[in-house]
């Protein structure tokens, strides 16, 4: 085999150079859209003093699950507080919040195209392979290039590792929905549009709120990645407590990420079961 | 069913809706006023001392606030390169970062030295009797080291630097394992608790040369060059942006002593601000060097 090495990476390089020659504009929009998201949902978690978030959380909690879940908000936040991570672990629940929210807004829609149409599934699955896939830190340096130092590549690289479950599960949700009832709608005479609102999304919710979950649990473990290019947060916490070899230190930081994820997790699982009271 | 599948849908619409809203206010705020300086560093002990203490000189003597930004080398110099960031003083040249300057050097002012007397080298811990890197040829020595030398990230300077030792010396049976500072630090505490011998590539300011008894192996062929310097390096347009915050910039430099003072402080449990605020105010003579020509 005499084929000389392929110029694939020169071509990517290029690939960036351009994009962000031409792109920039479209860049700067973007990058001022997130980090207002990231900074309002920040101010929002940090406009109260620690005590009357936590408590508010806790309620919460109480509201969407049982009591169990209330004690463990109530114990594993006020743990957080104690460490002296709260202002950190808000960051960091900002960026997790706001890359969640993107992903289900720019997801779930992907999901239902390609439910319903075989050929974008046959786009969309191979690109879906790749971003969760492609490590990580490949993408850090473009993301910077593109998006400057800061939360908000934090936020597109979370997106981009966290998207897929949300993608996937809500394309299989609607596809599970058994034919005889879609056949039904349809010898009904409703509109695909009456179909998908009042048949198929609401039977396939379960299953697109089990992707949306993944989701957020995938964006809580990019939080540490996202500190190497300025997202700062617990994560950088973490990173900071690795690069001096201070074990205490780093899984103190990583209690604080483990309460949220455990959090985030049992918040979306019940949040279908709200129970009437 | 239906009421609740609306209830989560609301609360989603609901958030997005506020997350807007607050949106439309945060971006007025977000604008760089010349009040704020944003400095990046990495996570090594040396650079957080040295970013701290120019962070306090900053905000007490000029009445700045400074964005610290941690993150990783390649971020670092890409973000003054692309004016995310507005300094650091944390580039290792000539040979530790040289990849980067490589790639964003010419996107960047470089203001010059601000420590001198860095080194690197082969480190083993005091307590091994091989005192050169021409005494790793022993067989004794090479078996009891299983033919290893835990090494860092690959890239980084200090590994070429390494890769060469081990041809200029003909160490050809020992293999250089990559892996990164953190677990190199790691491996290397484990062995001096333990007595054990070892070899590491290693580099001061570093803070494993407080916590341990630490020596540097003779390298006879001077493979790894002189002595390194640290750099300062400046988004290009700071001057005209803040001079005033260039010129600090730029005057800021200190001795390797001065600045193992603060890492050893915050090494003993002081928060990075405490240490470099304490420093600042033992030291005003050196600190008003930095603030020279400021009104």
């Amino acid at each position: 085999m005499n084929i000389p090495k392929l110029p694939l990476g020169r071509l990517v390089e290029q690939i960036e150079q351009w994009l962000t020659l031409y792109f920039g504009a479209v860049f700067d929009l973007i990058h001022s859209v997130i980090g207002g998201m990231v900074e309002g949902i920040n101010a929002g978690l940090t406009f109260l003093p620690a005590i009357a978030v936590i408590l508010l959380i806790s309620a919460l909690a109480y509201w969407v699950g049982k009591w169990r879940l209330a004690l463990f908000a109530l114990i594993g936040l006020l743990l957080i507080d104690n460490l002296g991570l709260w202002a950190p672990s808000m960051q960091s629940l900002a960026l997790v919040l706001t890359a969640s929210v993107l992903a289900v807004l720019i997801g779930v829609p992907i999901g239902i195209l390609c439910a319903q149409r075989a050929a974008a599934r046959n786009v969309v699955t191979p690109i879906l392979d790749f971003m969760q896939t492609m490590p990580a830190f490949v993408y850090l340096l473009p993301a910077v290039s593109f998006f400057s130092l800061g939360v908000v590549p934090g936020v597109i690289a979370s997106i981009i590792f966290a998207i897929p479950p949300t993608i996937r599960l809500t394309s299989l949700g609607i596809r599970q929905v058994s034919p005889e009832l879609v056949e039904a709608a349809d010898a009904f005479g409703s509109t695909p549009r009456q179909k998908l609102f009042k048949l198929q999304l609401p039977l396939a919710l379960p299953t697109i709120m089990a992707g949306i979950n993944q989701t957020i649990m995938l964006s809580l473990s990019m939080v540490v990645i996202s500190s190497m290019i300025g997202a700062q947060g617990v994560g950088a916490y973490v990173y900071r407590a690795v690069s001096q070899a201070k074990t205490g230190a780093g899984f103190e930081a990583g209690i604080a990420i483990v309460v949220m994820a455990i959090l985030l997790d049992r918040l979306t699982q019940n949040a279908l079961k709200i129970k009437h009271k | 069913m239906k009421k609740r599948n609306n209830r989560s849908f609301l609360s989603i619409a609901l958030l997005t809706v506020m997350a807007a809203a607050v949106m439309l206010t945060g971006c007025s705020s977000s604008g760089g006023g010349s009040k704020t300086v944003k400095l990046a560093y990495v996570a090594w002990d040396s650079e957080i001392a040295s970013t701290y203490v120019v962070k306090e000189v900053l905000e007490s003597k000029l009445g700045k606030t400074v964005e610290m930004l941690q993150v990783d080398a390649g971020p670092m110099f890409a973000g003054i390169a692309d004016g995310s960031a507005d300094a650091m003083v944390a580039a290792w040249l000539p040979s530790t970062h040289a990849s980067y300057m490589e790639k964003y050097g010419k996107d960047m002012e470089d203001l010059g030295v601000n420590l001198n007397g860095t080194k690197i080298g082969l480190t083993v811990p005091a307590y091994m009797n091989v005192n050169s890197i021409e005494d790793l040829k022993d067989s004794a020595a090479g078996d009891s080291l299983d033919h290893k030398i835990i090494g860092i990230e690959p890239g980084a300077g200090i590994m070429s630097a390494t890769e060469k030792a081990l041809a200029e010396y003909n160490l050809k049976d020992y293999t250089l394992v990559e892996s990164s500072s953190a677990a190199m630090a790691q491996e290397l505490q484990k062995a001096y608790d333990a007595n054990q011998p070892i070899v590491v590539t290693g580099w001061t300011p570093h803070w494993m040369f407080a916590n341990m008894d630490l020596k540097y192996l003779d390298d006879p062929k001077g493979v790894y060059g002189g002595d390194e310097q640290i750099h300062t390096m400046a988004r290009k347009g700071l001057k005209d942006d803040q001079p005033d915050v260039y010129q600090v910039m730029d005057q800021f430099q200190w001795t390797p002593e001065e600045m193992a003072k603060v890492m050893v402080a915050i090494q003993g449990g002081q928060s990075p601000e405490e240490a470099a605020k304490a420093w600042v105010e033992a030291n005003p003579d050196k600190v008003n060097e930095w603030t020279k020509g400021i009104e």
